[in-house]
């Protein structure tokens, strides 16, 4: 299967790595076998069950430290004054800007008809709403008391009481609730077809039936069709604006706040970007061992990893920009405290987070200028990884220096995360693999039909039929 | 109800099929493909999809619940700082906005629901799993009389197999 994924010899004006109707899918004959190829990976392995047992156990050190917490206050946690926000925020933007890749690839490519989209959209789209129940756990681990948590809902109370509708939090509440409930129906809405494939193909009738209920009677028919494209249209025009207000809203759990680095009207687009470029750095982190032991390169090809990668490049691109922009801003600011603060950001205090965000975002990306690094799986899994550690410490540099260097230095402290820190971490990452991984055993990693959309159908004309 | 179900392995033999089916005006045709395919919908004439008209409505009332519930708390329960405003039309637009998404996309969910009349609990005569895979299918409602008529037609067509079901 390998060597299906290489590309075809291109016709004279197309480019080999721009993905058009006669170079997608090379290895894809017909529909039967996009049945076939996509249901055996739902055969469960010796790999799978390892790394599934792998997650759990990651996921148990994380609830085991979190009942520690619990027990022991949100001190065991490393928190001490002035640094008051740490890995639990840092981590809550980490996931919640892993989960926008998988917007933009499902739903604005969609709009913007890129066809390489379509191998990867559905585990994208899996990713991000995994990703956003990762991120929505950190505000509740963070406030120390999770079970007040429902106080940020507003619900009718006996104490009369509602919650400040002008404060981030509260925006942010709203903003995460929306866009976990559009993901997962978009998610779902999207499976329906899949899922009848599945009904329609299963031998095991406990499974059938679990297929039956799910797919809800689809029959594909003309009528379920001309209304699922016209909805299906509709749910990506409206996750399009809603993909860039909710980084907008968790950028501005920092820009309204009076603080050196933060109070700043560059944060939404800024945020935006880079939770895009972070995402496009997970999606590569699990799609590239995805392909190759679920034996789909000729589905995920390199052409699709190729667009995937410039995408990369440019919001690689993007994010470098605003990095810059933040240090011109204060230089051009003539404003002391945050000049001061970004001098510190990057040659004091914090020097050795920001080279690895800096080096890690804006010099590693660089290669992927070259065509022969975007189409080398395994570069882009290892700068896949650099990626996603330096989205990390971007959120490191963002929330931890500013709090340790405002505006009085009587006020400036220091921060050391402590092992339950780590250790909740660490679990945030099982979690989110234990999702991923039972998923993929379940539900088809690449859209069945949008596949079979793609390739041309089986004609008469081009089978000899005779004329009628 | 009765009628007339094909399966066909090549997507212009079903056209063709509708094509003349539509044109000698029998019952009822459904189509059902693995994949949407525009060449059906001019042959079968479909009206738009209302589904927009869903969107529309479930919008404009999230947009106006998500002003309405900010205000309206803000009013109930007044925090006043600084002699600001109780009630800021700036940052509720956030909550205008978060709404209006959240329910223009529940109701779009709801409207092609209730338009493709899903959920269905058991399958409806003429369905064939063959169709999720790779044939096309076509289902044509017909009187008793007319079910031989259409057989044929069909298999003229190339159809794989026909049946009559009811």
């Amino acid at each position: 299967m390998a060597s299906a994924a290489a590309p075809r010899p291109t016709g004279p004006g197309e480019r080999p790595n721009v993905p058009s109707a006669n170079n997608r899918f090379p290895a894809v004959r017909d529909y039967e076998q996009v049945d076939r190829e996509v249901i055996e990976t739902l055969q469960p392995s010796f790999g799978w069950f390892a790394a599934l047992a792998t997650a759990i156990f990651c996921l148990l050190i994380g609830i085991s430290t979190w009942i520690y917490q619990i027990h022991e206050g949100l001190g065991a946690a490393g928190y001490q004054p002035p640094v008051m926000w740490g890995v639990y925020i840092i981590t809550f933007v980490f996931w919640v800007g892993i989960g926008h890749a998988g917007t933009l690839i499902s739903a604005i490519l969609y709009l913007f008809r890129a066809g390489f989209r379509t191998s990867i959209y559905r585990v994208s789209e899996a990713m991000t709403v995994f990703a956003v129940m990762t991120a929505g756990l950190f505000p509740i681990i963070h406030i120390g008391r999770p079970w007040k948590f429902f106080w940020l809902i507003p619900y009718p109370n006996w104490r009369l009481l509602w919650p400040q509708f002008k404060s981030p939090l509260v925006w942010d509440v709203f903003a995460i609730l929306t866009y976990f409930t559009i993901s997962s129906t978009f998610l779902y809405v999207g499976l329906i077809p899949d899922l009848a494939v599945l009904r329609d193909k299963e031998t095991n009738p406990i499974r059938k039936r679990i297929f039956a209920m799910l797919s809800l009677g689809w029959r594909n028919s003309d009528r379920e069709w001309r209304h699922f494209m016209r909805a299906y249209l509709f749910m990506a025009a409206l996750a399009t604006p809603l993909v860039l207000s909710v980084h907008s809203v968790v950028s501005f759990d920092f820009a309204m706040a009076l603080t050196p680095g933060w109070h700043a009207t560059i944060f939404p687009p800024y945020f935006v970007a880079g939770a895009i470029f972070s995402g496009i750095g997970m999606v590569f982190t699990i799609v590239i061992p995805l392909r190759r032991f679920f034996r789909l390169q000729h589905y995920i090809t390199l052409n699709d990893l190729d667009a995937a990668a410039k995408l990369c490049l440019f919001t690689s691109m993007v994010v470098g920009l605003a990095y810059l922009t933040e240090f011109q801003i204060a230089w051009m600011s003539g404003n002391k405290v945050e000049q001061d603060y970004f001098w510190n950001r990057v040659f004091g205090q914090w020097a050795w987070a920001a080279w690895i965000m800096l080096i890690c975002n804006m010099v590693l990306p660089i290669s992927l200028f070259s065509q022969r690094l975007r189409r080398n799986t395994t570069w882009l899994f290892i700068l896949s990884i650099f990626i996603n550690i330096g989205m990390w410490f971007e959120r490191f540099v963002i929330v931890v220096p500013s709090l340790s260097h405002e505006f009085e230095p009587w006020q400036w402290g220091s921060y050391r995360p402590t092992w339950v820190d780590y250790g909740i971490l660490l679990g945030s990452f099982g979690w989110f693999f234990m999702w991923f991984l039972l998923f993929i055993k379940q539900l088809p990693v690449v859209a069945i039909a949008e596949i079979k959309e793609i390739l041309a159908p089986r004609m008469r004309s081009q089978h000899g039929g005779g004329s009628h | 109800m009765q009628g007339v179900v094909a399966a066909f392995h090549e997507l212009d033999s079903a056209v063709h099929a509708v094509e003349e089916l539509k044109k000698r005006k029998y019952g009822d045709v459904t189509v059902y493909t693995p994949t949407p395919r525009h060449e059906f919908e001019d042959v079968l004439g479909a009206p738009e999809s209302p589904v927009r008209k869903f969107t529309l409505v479930g919008g404009l009332c999230g947009v106006t619940f998500g002003y309405w519930i900010a205000i309206w708390c803000s009013k109930y329960w007044p925090l006043v700082v600084g002699g600001k405003a109780v009630a800021s039309w700036v940052p509720y637009t956030i909550f205008g906005f978060e709404v209006m998404v959240l329910i223009g996309a529940l109701s779009t969910v709801i409207g092609m629901f209730a338009n493709s009349r899903i959920p269905r609990l058991t399958m409806t005569v003429g369905y064939d799993p063959r169709f999720s895979g790779g044939h096309f299918g076509v289902w044509v409602e017909t009187t008793p009389e007319q079910a031989e008529e259409v057989s044929a037609l069909l298999r003229r067509h190339g159809a794989e197999e026909v049946r009559s079901e009811r």
